[in-house]
């Protein structure tokens, strides 16, 4: 039943609902499998047989498992390699070492920048501040007493 | 004699002992039920039974089984349903 090359279901365990192929019979109960799953030996009470049995090599490497799978339309998702992430965090610490050495100096002379700042600012927006609101209080003034006039002129016409 | 809202069993007996050798009684809120297979109704494996605060602290692999349907269904119930979908 489980012979090389049979497409099985994988029933048990965190791959469950995954299908694999049987790569090779290591015992009466346990089969090397590869696919969608995991690399790994598995009991044969773990896997449900399907129809198909692919003509395949025992002890396929699993690039070629991809490949047949693929012309079965099973696609397999590939996780992401985790020596790539380690090198990078590495990479990372080195670069990071000597960067908060220079960035000391730098601090030093911020703060007689911020200090020039937040001085020039307050001054601008004060200017602003006072401008904008003349403005408006100058028309709302004009506009009110213009209305209260036509309105008057509006009413002795009437009369 | 227990307090007067004791009395009733809602809430569970713990016995403890203090350091000088006392026995006292502590009163806890009881555990919630066993979660069970939402198809055959057996109660689940790996699935502890504690109250919320509790839950809320642990992790979620310590929640569950790490399967298809863990916490749901049973192994069983989560075997024939797989077999349904893909067979």
């Amino acid at each position: 039943m489980f012979e090389i090359g049979r497409l099985c279901l994988k029933i048990a365990g965190r791959d469950a609902g995954l299908k694999c192929i049987v790569i090779d019979k290591l015992n009466d109960n346990y089969v090397l499998i590869d696919g969608q799953t995991r690399r790994r030996k598995c009991n044969v009470k773990h896997l449900e047989p399907l129809d198909k049995v692919l003509k395949v090599k025992k002890g396929l490497g699993h690039e070629d498992v991809v490949k047949e799978l693929k012309k079965e339309g099973i696609e397999v998702k590939e996780k992401t390699k985790r020596i790539k992430k380690a090198k990078k965090t590495e990479e990372a610490k080195t670069e990071e070492k000597p960067e908060p050495k220079k960035e000391i100096p730098e601090k030093q002379e911020r703060p007689e920048l911020k200090k020039e700042k937040p001085a020039a600012k307050p001054k601008e927006e004060a200017k602003k501040a006072e401008a904008k609101p003349k403005k408006t209080v100058v028309k709302k003034a004009k506009a009110k007493p213009k209305a209260k006039k036509t309105t008057a002129k509006a009413k002795t016409t009437k009369k | 004699m227990p307090a007067g809202k004791h009395k009733s069993r809602s809430m569970r007996r713990v016995y403890t002992k203090l350091p000088g050798s006392k026995v006292v009684i502590h009163y806890k809120k009881r555990k919630p039920s066993k979660t069970e297979c939402a198809v055959c109704g057996a109660p689940l494996h790996g699935v502890p039974r504690e109250r919320p605060y509790k839950m809320q602290n642990m992790a979620k692999t310590k929640k569950r089984p790490s399967r298809p349907y863990g916490g749901f269904l049973c192994s069983k119930c989560m075997r024939a349903k797989l077999k349904e979908k893909n067979v």
